[in-house]
């Protein structure tokens, strides 16, 4: 990063500790007794077939939602609500559509309350950052999935988070501009070294992504296993998708998802 | 822009047949009551000169301003609290839409009596055919507030008093504004009732004073006049909507890759 305000100073990255976290909506109980750790700077994905609790695990870890038993804690402190160290990317982009391209970037700075000149400029930076330099003054919906989505994690890197927490954010876009994107996320993960808590229903992008990947189970939603994803970085869609051992680390993780129907 | 053309033309097409029928009808004629299109337009251009026309609608458009800025200033409001305070959303739904069913023309005679027959009883009258409407328009907006921004925004760690003013209040603006265009609407028919039912000035004077001469063609064009007032009025807030909520309209390029 060329900015030179203080904000955009590399910061620590931050880990996560999850412990015993149990949630229940009525009588469903979303999430039993779950228990991990991710380390500073990790990069982790979080699976499993839907109605697994993932987007509400992460939502815990968000801040959005109170667990009824258990605790979250960022860098050893327990967390009460949302927090300025994580900023979330959400499925559906969650732009507001009589905003601009640029007021949606920088939406978290506003809320912070930066003043104006200030989170412009920030909020540009981030922009050219993941490649809408010039489309500043567009509205969302003039612009296709994958560069709102951009928006959306311009806007969660506009306030320079220590964690990104990413509910399934991919999902809604097609096949080709997925895999750019995700080339794309690494490429800011490699620069900016922040800590990624990443829900997908996809196997493949969490390998293709991931140091580890949790797999959860449905109903009630369990940390059933870990796969540690040992593939040599950076990763490109060419080498590592190409490679034996992604193709076996897909394969295992299929085999686990299997085994739990 | 083709498209527009054609719409355009079969709208002006519609309105020539419909003055053609008219004329044809009022030839004929269908009752001695009943004026040719011509002598109609002839017989507005009269009124328009001598200063009646004018006139009439000067205390008019006063008991529509008043009623209907009441409207929106009571209305507006009264459906943002209903949202933004959801027990009192519940109860005040309830009266509203009794207020919106039930046949507001009833309440003129109450009205004239506690009121008198003047420009505040005509405002009020256009009052309550239209605050109604506005209210329950602002307040489904606000209940319309697509919540995965509002999750968005907490998530940001954003305030209470943020949210509304960055997230609920401008979610909210296009039922408001569609609510304040209907509200016009139903402050015209108000304005309708009100005019004829409490004649001594205005409009409705004007109606009644041509009808009791036989002065149809005047009648007529009185008549048409409040046509016409509506439709420029509606038409005016439309534009005005379409304008504030320009992000709403899809760009001409479509989506871009």
């Amino acid at each position: 990063m060329i900015v030179s305000a203080p904000m955009r100073s590399q910061v620590r990255p931050l880990g996560i500790d999850v412990r015993n976290l149990s949630k229940a909506f009525g009588l469903v109980l979303a999430l039993d007794d779950v228990s991990f750790s991710v380390r500073p700077g990790e990069f982790v994905s979080i699976v499993g077939p839907s109605g697994c609790g993932k987007t509400t695990l992460l939502k815990i870890i968000a801040g959005l939602i109170r667990p009824d038993q258990g605790v979250v804690e960022i860098g050893g402190l327990p967390i009460n609500g949302p927090g300025p160290e994580r900023a979330m990317v959400f499925q559906d982009f969650a732009l507001m559509p009589w905003a601009t391209v640029l007021r949606n970037a920088a939406f978290g700075l506003e809320v912070r309350g930066v003043p104006r000149k200030e989170r412009e400029e920030l909020a540009r930076s981030v922009l050219a950052k993941v490649g809408l330099s010039g489309f500043e003054n567009y509205y969302p919906h003039q612009l296709s999935g994958g560069m709102q989505q951009r928006v959306g994690l311009a806007r969660a890197l506009a306030v320079n988070p220590q964690i990104l927490l990413m509910d399934e954010p991919f999902a809604s876009v097609d096949e080709q501009t997925r895999r750019i994107l995700q080339d794309d996320l690494l490429k800011v993960w490699a620069d900016e070294r922040k800590t990624v808590v990443f829900v997908t229903h996809s196997m493949d992008e969490a390998i293709y992504l991931s140091d580890r990947v949790f797999v959860l189970s449905p109903r009630p939603g369990r940390l059933v296993r870990v796969l540690d994803v040992n593939l040599p970085r950076p990763r490109s869609s060419k080498e590592t998708r190409g490679s034996v051992l992604f193709a076996k680390l897909v394969e295992d993780l299929w085999e686990v998802l299997r085994e739990m129907q | 822009m083709r498209k527009r053309l054609l719409v355009w033309s079969l709208r002006a097409l519609v309105l020539v047949f419909a003055l053609l029928l008219w004329e044809w009808a009022g030839r004929i004629p269908i009752s001695f009551a009943f004026p040719t299109a011509t002598a109609t337009g002839r017989a507005l251009i009269d009124l328009l000169r001598s200063g009646e026309l004018p006139d009439g609608w000067r205390s008019t458009g006063h008991a529509l301003l008043l009623g209907y800025g009441m409207a929106l200033v009571t209305g507006v409001p009264l459906g943002l609290l209903m949202g933004l305070v959801p027990p009192l959303g519940r109860i005040a739904r309830v009266y509203l839409e009794v207020l919106i069913v039930m046949p507001m023309a009833a309440l003129v005679p109450l009205v004239i009596l506690t009121m008198g027959v003047n420009i505040r009883a005509s405002a009020t009258i256009v009052f309550i055919f239209s605050m109604p409407f506005v209210a329950i328009n602002a307040y489904g907006g606000m209940r319309d507030v697509d919540p995965v921004l509002i999750e968005m925004a907490r998530a940001f760690n954003a305030r209470w008093f943020h949210i509304v003013r960055a997230i609920v209040l401008p979610g909210a603006l296009p039922m408001i504004l569609a609510g304040a265009r209907y509200g016009l609407a139903r402050a015209f028919i108000g304005l309708v009732v009100a005019e004829l039912l409490l004649s001594p000035f205005g409009v409705g004077h004007l109606i009644m004073d041509t009808r009791s001469t036989f002065e149809f063609d005047k009648m007529f064009a009185t008549v048409l006049s409040m046509l016409l007032v509506a439709v420029m009025l509606l038409s005016g807030a439309q534009h005005l909507e379409s304008r504030v909520l320009r992000w709403r309209r899809r760009g001409e390029e479509g989506g871009l890759q």
